[in-house]
C-alpha cells in the first residue's frame, strides 16, 4: 500500500474513533450503555477477524479466549483484590498463553479439521469452567462490584459503575484493537497473512514459514479476544461460564460475517447491527430470534460478502 | 564434458529417488547444472520431471539420495529456507494470488529479501518494496497492470505475472515448470526473450514440452524417461540421439 493510501485509511479509522468519542455526549443513557457494550464486543470481533478475515482460519472456539481473558482478569480481582490495570494484563496474558498452546497443537490442522479441533478445545474449556465450580462459581458466576477498586487518576477517583468511565474505557479498548489490527494489516506481516489466506503453498515457496505466521496471527487474535473478555468483566462487573459456551464462539463469527470478513471496520458494523437487531426485535415480539434469523438471511442474500465487504467490492476498493 | 568439470556445479543431485508406493517416479538421478546455464529437462508425461524439480525446490522430500546447492547439502532444507538461498520455483499450473492485485502478488516475494530482523517485519520502507515490484512488472511488460486484480488478466498475462513474481524474489536458480503451456505463438516468443534476459543474472532450469522452444533456448538438454535420465547433451546432440528419437520424439 502506498504512503498516500495508508494515510487516507488512517484518517478514516481515526475519524470513526473520534465519532464514537463524540457520540457519548449525544446519546441517551440507554444507548450510551449499549454502545459501550458494543465497542467491547467489537474488540472481540476484531480479534476474531484477524484469524478469519486476514489469515483464512475459521475457528469455532474463540469463546475460550474471551473467557480466558474474563477469568484471567476476574479471578484475581475476586480472590486477591487485584487492581484493574493488573487484572487487564493478567487477562490478556491468560488469553495469549492459551492461544499459543492451542496453536502449537491445532495449527497442524487446517480448514474443517481446524474448525472442529477449535470447537473441541473450547468445549473442554467450557466444561472445565463448570467442573471447577468451587473456584469459578460455575454458571452462577460472580460479581466484581465491591471487589474492584476504582481507578485513581490524578486525584480523581473513577469508579467502573460510572457510565462515562465505562464508555471511555470501552472506547479505549476498541481504538487500541482497531489500530493494532490496522497496523498489522499494512505491515509486511499482514501481507504474508493475506497471502496465506489466498494460497498457502505458494506463500511457503516464496520463503515464508507459514506455520509461524499462523501462530502469530492466532496469538494476536486470542490476545485481542482476551483483552475484550477482561474488559467486559471489569466494566460490566460479571464473570460467568456462559461466556465460555459455544454461543459466544458463534457470535464473533456472525458479527464478522455480517459486517464483512477481512474488512477492518466490518466487526464494529456487524456487532452493532446484530446487537440492535436483537434489541429491537425482542421489544416487539417474544419470537425475536425468528425476526433476527429472517433479517440475517435477507442481509446475506443482498450482501454476500458482508456489509462492508460488499461496499468495498462495489464502491471503495481501497478499504482495508 | 571436460569444460563442465572445470566449473563447480551450482546444483547437483546424487542418486536422487522418489517412490510413490511401488512406483519409482524418480530413480537414481544424477543431475549437474553449471552456474549461468539454461538447462532444459524434457521427457514424456510421467517421466518424473516435475517430481525431480519438486525435490530441488523443497516441495517434495526425496525417498533417498542427496541434493547439493553451491556444494552444500540441502536435501533436508525447508522450502522457505531454499528460497532465501535463491532457489525459486514457478508452478506448472498457474499459481498466483487470484484475489489480489498484481502489485500485491509481486510485493509478497519482493519484500521477502528486505525482511531481515524483527523490526522490518512490522514496518518496511514501502518505497523499497514498490521499486522492486515495479521493476519486476516492467521486466515482463505488465507495468500498466499493477492495480488490476490478478484473475482479471488474460491467461498469458497471468503466466507473465507469475514470472514477475519469481523475478521479484531475486532468483539465482530459477526453475520454470512448462512456462509456455497454454500460450499463443507470439507470447511464446516474448517469454523466450524474457528467459534469455533472466539467464544473464541467474541459472535457469526449465521443464518444457515445446521442442522448438527447447532447441532455441537451452544450452544443454537433459532427457528423462520412466524416472531416469536417458540422455544429456547440447540441443543438436539430443536431436540426433537414437534413444531420444525413440522415447520422446517418436521417430
Amino acid at each position: 500500500m502506498s504512503g498516500r493510501a495508508t494515510s487516507r485509511v488512517l484518517i478514516v479509522h481515526l475519524a470513526v474513533i473520534a465519532l464514537l468519542f463524540l457520540a457519548q455526549f449525544a446519546l441517551p443513557a440507554y444507548h450510551h450503555t449499549n454502545v459501550a457494550r458494543i465497542m467491547v464486543l467489537a474488540g472481540y470481533a476484531l480479534g476474531y477477524n484477524i484469524l478469519l478475515g486476514y489469515t483464512g482460519l475459521m475457528s469455532l472456539g474463540h469463546a475460550m479466549f474471551f473467557a480466558a481473558g474474563m477469568y484471567g482478569a476476574g479471578l484475581p480481582v475476586y480472590y486477591l483484590g487485584l487492581g484493574a490495570a493488573g487484572a487487564l494484563a493478567a487477562g490478556i496474558a491468560a488469553g495469549v498463553l492459551l492461544a499459543a498452546v492451542f496453536g502449537l497443537i491445532a495449527l497442524r490442522t487446517s480448514g474443517v479439521s481446524f474448525l472442529i479441533v477449535s470447537l473441541m478445545f473450547a468445549q473442554a474449556f467450557y466444561l472445565a469452567s463448570l467442573y471447577f465450580n468451587e473456584i469459578t462459581l460455575g454458571d452462577q458466576g460472580f460479581i466484581l462490584s465491591g471487589h474492584l477498586a476504582p481507578l485513581e487518576f490524578g486525584g480523581a477517583s473513577l469508579g467502573f459503575h460510572e457510565p462515562a468511565v465505562k464508555y471511555n474505557a470501552a472506547l479505549l479498548l476498541f481504538a487500541a484493537s482497531l489500530l493494532l489490527s490496522l497496523g498489522l494489516r499494512v505491515s509486511p506481516i499482514g501481507r504474508v497473512l493475506i497471502a496465506i489466506r489466498e494460497n498457502e503453498e505458494r506463500t511457503r515457496l516464496f520463503g515464508y514459514d507459514s506455520f509461524r505466521y499462523k501462530l502469530l496471527s492466532l496469538v494476536l487474535s486470542g490476545g485481542l479476544a482476551a483483552a475484550a473478555g477482561a474488559s467486559y468483566a471489569l466494566l460490566f462487573s460479571y464473570v460467568g461460564s456462559t461466556f465460555a459456551s459455544i454461543l459466544f464462539s458463534i457470535y464473533p463469527l456472525l458479527w464478522t460475517l455480517l459486517g464483512g470478513i477481512g474488512t477492518l471496520l466490518g466487526p464494529l458494523v456487524g456487532t452493532g447491527l446484530m446487537f440492535y437487531l436483537v434489541d429491537v426485535a425482542s421489544g416487539m415480539t417474544s419470537a425475536y430470534l425468528l425476526v433476527v434469523g429472517v433479517v440475517l438471511v435477507v442481509l446475506v442474500l443482498w450482501f454476500p460478502q458482508g456489509i462492508l465487504g460488499t461496499v468495498r467490492a462495489k464502491w471503495l476498493p481501497w478499504l482495508p | 564434458m571436460a569444460a563442465m568439470a572445470a566449473v563447480a556445479p551450482l546444483l547437483e543431485t546424487e542418486a536422487l529417488c522418489k517412490r510413490f508406493g511401488g512406483l519409482a517416479a524418480v530413480n537414481e538421478v544424477d543431475l549437474h547444472v553449471a552456474p549461468g546455464e539454461i538447462r532444459a529437462i524434457i521427457g514424456p508425461n510421467g517421466a518424473g520431471k516435475t517430481t525431480l524439480v519438486g525435490m530441488i525446490c523443497g516441495r517434495l522430500a526425496p525417498t533417498s539420495g542427496r541434493v547439493l546447492y553451491r556444494g552444500r547439502e540441502i536435501t533436508a532444507m525447508r522450502p522457505w529456507e531454499r528460497l532465501m538461498q535463491g532457489i525459486v520455483y514457478t508452478f506448472q499450473v498457474t499459481s498466483i494470488f487470484k484475489g489480489l492485485s498484481c502489485y500485491e502478488n509481486v510485493a509478497l516475494p519482493a519484500q521477502r529479501g528486505l525482511m531481515r530482523g524483527f523490526a522490518t517485519r512490522l514496518a518496511l520502507g514501502e518505497q523499497l518494496v514498490a521499486d522492486r515490484v515495479h521493476a519486476a512488472l516492467d521486466a515482463v511488460g505488465l507495468a500498466g497492470a499493477a492495480a488490476q486484480r490478478a484473475d482479471a488478466l488474460a491467461y498469458g498475462h497471468q503466466r507473465l505475472l507469475e514470472l514477475a513474481m519469481a523475478l521479484a524474489a531475486e532468483p539465482q536458480l530459477l526453475i520454470l515448470d512448462e512456462p509456455t503451456q497454454g500460450l499463443a505463438e507470439g507470447e511464446i516468443a516474448q517469454l523466450c526473450e524474457l528467459v534469455r534476459a533472466i539467464s544473464r543474472r541467474a541459472t535457469v532450469l526449465v521443464i518444457e514440452h515445446n521442442m522448438p522452444v527447447v532447441l532455441a533456448l537451452a544450452e544443454r538438454v537433459t532427457v528423462m524417461d520412466s524416472g531416469r535420465i536417458i540422455a544429456e547433451g547440447t540441443p543438436a546432440e539430443i536431436e540426433r540421439h537414437p534413444d531420444v528419437q525413440k522415447a520422446y520424439l517418436g521417430r
